[in-house]
């Protein structure tokens, strides 16, 4: 079987990072005429790009009129051309190392093997204590797919210099791309404290760790002492292998420091990105901890309203005394519309009520509306409905066409108002995918019982909600597997497991031809296959594949057909 | 209580059904296996299991891509419905149809009569990416034994009808991943277990070893097997029964080099399907000889992939070639494997050629006969991970549920079920 893939790939990132490098040591030394090059070269005209390189080349060795004509003639398809000057200019200066590797890349693009290796003993020859002729060529070696030939290039390093140690990044590499995850992950280990910027690179020739191994390589990076590069490659490995809880864990341990500080905030800036809300909020507490920055402070609170932890917005982002001379209008756009939303949440409605009043007048019209809703929802969170009307009246007329007087109606049970204000919200979230679904199932207009569900669900009772919209359902036949499926996801997201399961029995029962039914029954044996039921719920996914062969759950039911069955079936 | 107007509309809907019924349910059930079909691999698992079950079934060569003929049964209606298989009712006016047609064209009908019995030899502890084979087999439901050296030596082969090679190598070199694997821990259990293998056995070394089961794979052949191989399994079990008095193996395989004359001593007239292949025989090149047209592991010589076409026979001829080839694609993208490809210049005179490269000096797929039995070689390890690595996770079929590439195999696990025809060119 070929190995190919993610050795040459990273073969081809490191080429990069090379040329990047080369690239920027040659912009130091640019002369006019090598810019007047890179000008041609960048136009398009290869041709006249290359003779500016050459005649700069012939007047003065440098490494942007090299790297220059190596481009353009490889453009040309005129790389051959570049042998004759390469040879003038090692003689010139034998221990160059940037001659010797652009010459092996131009051997190795031209595939004259036998010329490649007589170039690489050459340069050992000329530099005997140098590393960098091992490293060029096991790279080399390494891209070619060639492993073999790149250990022995990399174990005669080894012996010529007196040890690995200016080897490692190739040993790690070479190891990976043998499938050697243990002696990669510990090579890698030895090169990433000289070298942390490649903490992706190991990342990402670790990656394809079969999961039986990864353990291994977990404690190879995790071992003392706590080391940046080690940890932030563990925990990028992490990431890719889909368990952001121990990519934290990877990285918490740091000694905190500024270097552990910027780690830490990255890596909680991505984890925002990705919604991991918690590992986001205690990544950016860490590092604010050590390095305080307000625009990190905003990311944490944010991270930590959404993680479900309230109370945490007010220490992660405290709100400046205005006596101090604060920015009170940057608190009020920027700090403020948190705190609100942390009060709300916390059913601190009158609390929320004194800090948009308080800072009323540094308050602009179209985020008054904002403040008003979260502030709503905050007297509706604490049961207060009236309340919460009089708040949206307060913030003017556009409020009352508002998402949130759309709730509003619906906590009322006036299914038409909400109907229509809620269409063309840009909220996301369960409780309004809820919502959606049972209104357009439903008929009619008044619906206090469905309404007093949703009031339910607001103030965070689940249960509470489950059970009223399990009232309803008898009030409203015509949507009754859409209220019941509601009910069974309320549920079984709170724990009860029970309570869902016998919901979904229903609907697959007392409403086989309704929508609900397929996602019920599929529901209902995954419930079973959890219990240990595999028999049950291998009947359940072929009833539902055979009763409904045109739900787009047939896919879904189909693969959870096949794993079932593999679990049921004898060892 | 009803009524008697409801009682008398109950009676007669009852009686309605019981009527109606009968003709809901048509006489034979069609697999399509063209475009319309929704799971090309799984309707290889509908026929095979029902056939094993004793139902009259037919492969209809050309016919809709090959399609099945199968009795209408409720329990082959779920089988089918289940498994997201598409079926077609036929009446037996619509079957005349069909049969009709198919009288007219380069179409035939073959029966399927028994379901063959089949065996896959893989070693104990496969990894996951070692067989294109054994996950088709899986996925499509067929069910089939593992065996390896040990009973092959028992002599357990008599005990089937169909035996599948993969990823073996007969040269008993491990295909030379000592060059780039030989610290990976899977590769030193590998060579453990061969050795400790080749020593119950009473071998002097691997390769003796493998020369030895391959001389019974051999013999199952001439006595009327059918075989299936893949990947590097073709080209060294072709070395290993040509060079049985040959000393093939690198030193790192058997503690002595190979032999300096292995090209003038081998006897291509004992191998099924090459002749007159050089070896390769330096231990530092991960290649066996020139039978492989592609090299992929050896830089110097790899070539690039390109796309093999199958050859279209004709049914009512040559049935046999034909239900190798049955697909609803004629071109199909090719892959990598430690044998990709069989160069012309190695063929035998007697080879069938099922599947070319244009313009290439190989080609993909090649079928023919030996004693009472038949061979049949394609090239390439997984149809549908042309650059397939050790360590890759294995291929999830249930995302390539139509691969051509697939079906070309699974073509092979039917084609003995068919009832034997003369072949007439």
């Amino acid at each position: 079987m070929p190995v190919v893939g993610h050795v040459a790939l990273m073969s081809l990132t490191l080429s990069l990072l090379l040329s990047r490098a080369e690239t920027g040591r040659a912009q130091e030394t640019d002369s006019p005429v090598v810019q007047r090059a890179l000008m041609l070269e960048n136009s398009g005209k290869h041709r006249e790009a290359a003779q500016l390189f050459r005649s700069a080349l012939g007047a003065m060795p440098n490494a942007g009129a090299l790297l220059g004509l190596e481009r353009a003639y490889a453009e040309l398809g005129m790389s051959d051309s570049l042998l004759a000057p390469l040879d003038s200019l090692i003689a010139r200066d034998p221990r160059e190392p940037l001659y010797r590797s652009v010459q092996l890349r131009t051997l190795q693009m031209l595939r004259r093997d036998d010329r490649l290796r007589v170039a690489f003993e050459r340069w050992v020859r000329d530099a005997p204590r140098d590393p960098a002729p091992y490293r060029e060529y096991a790279r080399m070696l390494l891209q070619l797919g060639r492993s073999s030939s790149a250990d022995s290039i990399v174990q005669r390093g080894r012996l010529a210099l007196g040890g690995a140690r200016d080897l490692e990044y190739e040993t790690a590499q070479l190891r990976a791309a043998q499938g050697q995850w243990r002696a990669s992950a510990e090579a890698w280990r030895r090169a990433l404290p000289d070298a942390p910027h490649l903490a992706s690179a190991a990342a990402y020739a670790l990656a394809p760790t079969p999961a039986n191994a990864r353990d291994t390589i977990r404690a190879i990076f995790l071992g003392r002492p706590a080391e940046p590069g080690a940890r932030s490659a563990l925990a990028e490995l992490e990431l890719t292998w889909g368990r952001p809880r121990d990519a934290w864990d990877a990285l918490r341990s740091l000694a905190p420091d500024t270097i552990a500080a910027r780690l830490w905030g990255d890596f909680g800036e991505r984890a925002f990105g990705e919604e991991r809300y918690v590992i986001a909020r205690d990544a950016l507490a860490a590092s604010l901890r050590v390095s305080p920055s307000r625009s990190l402070s905003l990311v944490a609170a944010a991270a930590a309203l959404r993680a479900g932890a309230p109370a945490e917005v007010f220490t992660l982002l405290p709100l400046a005394d205005a006596r101090a001379g604060a920015d009170s209008a940057r608190d009020a756009r920027e700090v403020v519309p948190l705190h609100v939303e942390a009060l709300a949440a916390l059913r601190r409605p009158a609390d929320a009520e004194a800090m948009v009043e308080r800072y009323d007048r540094h308050v602009a019209p179209g985020q008054r509306v904002r403040l008003a809703r979260a502030l709503a929802t905050a007297w509706v969170q604490s049961g207060d409905i009236a309340r919460a009307r009089i708040a949206l009246r307060a913030a003017g007329e556009d409020a009352d066409s508002s998402e949130a007087a759309g709730w509003l109606a619906l906590y009322e049970g006036r299914l038409d108002a909400a109907r229509a204000l809620l269409k063309g919200t840009r909220e996301t979230g369960t409780d309004l995918s809820l919502a959606f679904g049972i209104l357009s199932r439903t008929r009619g207009d008044a619906a206090p019982e469905l309404g007093a569900a949703f009031l339910a669900l607001a103030r965070g009772d689940s249960s509470s909600a489950a059970a009223q919209l399990v009232a309803a359902a008898a009030r409203h036949q015509d949507a009754a597997s859409a209220i019941l499926a509601a009910a069974a996801r309320l549920l079984a997201t709170a724990g009860t497991g029970e309570g869902a399961v016998a919901l979904w029995q229903r609907i697959v029962t007392q409403y086989p031809e309704s929508p609900e039914a397929a996602e019920s029954e599929l529901e209902w044996a995954r419930a079973l296959r959890r219990r240990g039921d595999v028999a049950g719920a291998i009947a359940h996914l072929e009833h539902l594949i055979l009763s409904a062969p045109a739900s787009a759950l047939l896919p879904q039911a189909r693969h959870e057909l096949e794993l079932a069955r593999a679990a049921g079936s004898p060892p | 209580m009803p009524t008697r107007f409801q009682l008398a509309r109950s009676v007669a809907l009852f009686v309605a059904a019981l009527v109606v019924v009968p003709a809901v349910q048509a006489q034979r059930l069609l697999i399509p296996m063209d475009d319309a079909q929704t799971n090309h691999l799984k309707a290889y698992g509908l026929t095979y299991n029902a056939m094993k079950t004793g139902a009259q079934s037919e492969w209809l060569l050309n016919y809709r891509g090959g399609a099945f003929l199968l009795p209408d049964t409720p329990e082959l209606r779920r089988r089918a419905a289940l498994d997201g298989i598409a079926t077609e009712p036929l009446s037996d006016a619509t079957l005349a149809g069909v049969r009709r047609e198919m009288a007219g064209g380069n179409m035939e009908s073959v029966p399927l009569e028994k379901a063959p019995r089949i065996a896959v030899y893989t070693p104990p502890d496969a990894q996951p990416w070692d067989d294109a084979v054994t996950l088709a087999l899986k996925y499509a439901g067929i069910e089939f034994t593992a065996i390896y050296d040990e009973q092959v030596e028992q002599g357990e082969l008599t005990k089937y009808d169909w035996l599948h090679l993969h990823h073996e190598d007969f040269t008993g070199q491990f295909n030379k991943f000592h060059l780039g694997y030989r610290d990976a821990p899977w590769f030193r259990e590998a060579v453990a277990r061969n050795a400790g293998a080749a020593r119950r056995l009473g071998f002097a070394s691997v390769p003796a070893l493998k020369k030895a089961v391959s001389e019974r794979i051999r013999q199952f052949v001439e006595r009327g097997g059918f075989l299936f191989a893949m990947c590097g399994a073709t080209e060294t079990l072709e070395m290993a029964i040509a060079g049985r008095d040959v000393d093939l193996a690198g030193e790192f395989a058997d503690g002595s080099p190979m032999d300096p004359d292995a090209d003038a001593r081998m006897q291509w007239s004992r191998s099924l399907a090459f002749k007159d292949a050089h070896l390769e025989h330096s231990p530092f090149v991960n290649a066996m000889s020139d039978i492989d047209g592609h090299q992929v592991n050896v830089p110097g010589r790899r070539q690039p992939l390109g796309t093999f076409t199958l050859f279209n026979f004709s049914a009512k001829f040559d049935p046999v070639p034909s239900m190798l080839v049955q697909n609803h694609r004629a071109v199909l993208s090719d892959y990598y494997g430690v044998t990709t490809s069989f160069t012309k210049a190695t063929l035998k005179s007697g080879d069938v050629v099922l599947a070319t490269e244009e313009g290439a000096p190989w080609v993909k797929y090649i079928h023919g006969d030996y004693g009472k039995g038949t061979w049949t070689y394609l090239g390439g390890h997984d149809p549908e991970d042309p650059q397939h690595a050790i360590g890759n996770p294995h291929t999830d079929l249930s995302l390539h549920t139509s691969s051509p590439g697939y079906r070309l195999i699974l073509n092979n696990v039917l084609f003995p079920a068919a009832k034997k025809k003369p072949l007439k060119t």
